[in-house]
């Protein structure tokens, strides 16, 4: 078989582990230097600049959340939900509409409160690492304020936070620089496109240098490209700081693509089926088109299929 | 700088758009006084157009010219008798229009803060602009003359601008409350991820994001302060503002139809100084690159 046709391939065209089998030996060999080498497991994650805390970024133990408890539209939108990630760790969460994947971030990030099981964050509980500001979160849509500059939404969290105007501007700037964005701290959000609006959503979260991301299908409205571009560009934000994320997606090669492991779950209730491993080591150009790429969309594939009622779970 | 010649190049447009409206005003007048039935049009016994003779529609130049003559032989003239009126009244529009930015505002925050307040105030909010103002015109004066603020008297002109704030709070109220109410889901949800106060989401949040309905409804309480006012002034007899100058005027209508229509010019010129106290405020208060689109 010849490897050049294989990896031209769309992932859905590799299903065959056979096949996956023989691409692998060849694109590890086919390292390039592009993305910061990211940290493999949590524990020996060590941020510079802040004190290395013991325990998981983020661990929940037995979490449900029913929504309208005792009325006729009582939902259950999580049950039994054991879930740790660890520090500097990048996990994914994906799964049909009604998962519950939103609600389980949501629940981490303290806005809406666990039924129950615990939710605890660096340690704390989710509220009081809400307080702390303790993670940095973005949205599908950009959520900035549109009468505010683009450094004046990204200054917003540090503004709540009682920081100096100097020290706003600063931290705004270097932000702006690492989204790639310096040039446009003056304008206004309805100036920029979809993907820049996006950008700047992301700089906001992580201005507070937050230990923790929490993104909902942060590139679920852009283009192809722009959202390549922007995975690359948060996996290289992440590795930097050392920041631990949790990710909701829709799409499958994103979810394997960014992360250290792939949560999978269902629907009716909401509940995880299969944690998938995925170890792509450092992001290339040539790592959408690598073996274990596609193995890893395989696997979450099949692990989803699992999941739908069409299919025998 | 070519900014500069833009915002130039818009207001100069501003202007003569304004002066334009002013003259195909007058034209209209003139127009239908050259054209329309001296006893006005009729139709099976209903009047459908004004009668156009002079007793009714003077002369734009004839009313103009009446500003400069004697109000009385030997008196003021009319220009500056007006004058007086609107500053006197003018001083009750400000400070019921001052109150009832605050009253409105304050209610609009305590229904967005609480929603039992919304359920429980909204609906008296509404029904207070029900009551008819000459009802509660003579009610308001009468409590007025029982009350003193410190060791001054209450003034005449204190009721009237009570009567202004009772029209003025209403718009402020609903119109701020919506505006407060408007801010996406997500980004209440931010503000909370922030921890952020419920005052800070009030200052940071809320209120800029209520600008938009903020603006056109002081730009409605402005008006109706200004009705409210005169009609105040009217109905509990105060001395002194258009209100009465009107009603006096009108006495005389019949042998100097000019005069009256003096007195309403001074109204029309307090309408125009609120709207344009409230164009200053929104120019001020928005950043400047918007100003202009909203």
């Amino acid at each position: 078989m010849e490897t050049g046709a294989v990896t031209d391939r769309t992932p859905d065209a590799v299903t065959d582990p056979v096949q996956v089998e023989a691409v692998v030996d060849r694109a590890a060999g086919a390292v390039v230097d592009r993305v910061t080498p990211r940290r493999g497991r949590p524990a020996q994650v060590g941020r510079p600049g802040r004190p290395v805390e013991p325990g998981p970024a983020v661990e929940l133990t037995g979490v449900t959340k029913v929504f309208n408890p005792g009325r006729p539209d009582e939902v259950t939108a999580l049950r039994g939900v054991d879930l740790t990630v660890g520090r500097g760790e990048f996990v994914s969460l994906i799964g049909p509409s009604g998962c519950g994947k939103s609600t389980l971030l949501r629940l981490v990030a303290d806005l809406v409160p666990a039924t129950g099981g615990t939710v605890r964050v660096a340690d704390r509980s989710a509220r009081q690492a809400r307080r702390e500001l303790a993670y940095g979160i973005a949205f599908q849509q950009a959520g900035l304020l549109d009468w505010r500059t683009v450094t004046r939404n990204v200054e917003l969290p540090l503004e709540l936070r009682g920081l100096s105007r100097r020290d706003r501007r600063t931290k705004a700037r270097e932000m702006l620089d690492l989204v790639g964005l310096a040039d446009f701290a003056g304008h206004y959000p309805d100036q920029l496109s979809g993907g820049m609006q996006q950008r700047v959503a992301i700089a906001r979260a992580l201005a507070v240098d937050p230990p923790l991301l929490l993104m909902d299908e942060p590139f679920g409205a852009l283009d192809e490209m722009t959202r390549e571009r922007l995975q690359d560009e948060l996996l290289r934000i992440c590795a930097g700081k050392g920041t631990s994320t949790v990710f909701v997606t829709h799409s499958i090669p994103e979810a394997v693509y960014l992360s250290d492991r792939v949560v999978v779950m269902s629907a009716r209730p909401g509940r995880i089926v299969e944690i998938v491993d995925v170890a792509l080591g450092e992001r290339t150009e040539a790592t959408r088109q690598s073996n274990a790429f596609f193995a890893g969309i395989t696997r979450v594939r099949q692990a989803l299929r699992g999941t739908s009622p069409e299919a025998p779970a | 700088m070519p900014g500069l010649g833009r915002g130039w190049r818009r207001r100069a447009r501003v202007a003569v758009g304004t002066l334009g409206a002013v003259l195909l005003g007058g034209l209209l007048w003139e127009g239908y006084k050259a054209v329309g039935d001296p006893d006005g049009s009729t139709l099976f016994g209903v009047r459908l157009l004004p009668r156009a003779d002079d007793a009714a529609m003077p002369h734009l130049g004839e009313i103009l010219g009446r500003l400069t003559e004697p109000e009385l032989a030997g008196g003021e003239p009319v220009g500056l008798v007006v004058l007086r009126a609107a500053g006197f009244t003018l001083r009750a529009v400000a400070v019921g229009f001052a109150v009832a930015v605050l009253v409105g505002g304050l209610l609009a925050v305590l229904m967005q803060r609480f929603r039992v307040a919304e359920r429980g105030l909204l609906p008296y909010v509404v029904l207070s602009q029900t009551v008819p103002l000459i009802a509660l015109a003579p009610v308001i004066a009468g409590w007025g003359g029982q009350l003193s603020i410190g060791s001054r008297p209450w003034q005449p002109w204190m009721s009237v601008a009570v009567i202004a704030t009772y029209l003025a709070f209403f718009p402020i109220a609903v119109g701020l409350l919506r505006g407060l109410q408007s801010p996406a889901p997500i980004a209440e949800e931010l503000m909370r991820s922030y921890a952020a106060t419920w005052w800070h989401t009030l200052l940071k949040l809320r209120l800029p994001a209520a600008r938009p309905y903020l603006f056109p409804a002081l730009r409605l309480a402005g008006a109706a302060a200004v009705v409210g006012a005169v009609v105040g002034e009217i109905s509990t007899g105060t001395r002194g503002g258009i209100g009465r100058l009107v009603v006096e005027y009108a006495r005389e209508a019949t042998t100097d139809p000019a005069k009256v229509y003096a007195a309403l010019l001074g109204a029309a010129l307090l309408g125009l100084v609120v709207a344009g106290a409230v164009g200053l405020a929104e120019l001020l208060l928005t950043p400047g690159r918007r100003a202009s689109t909203r």
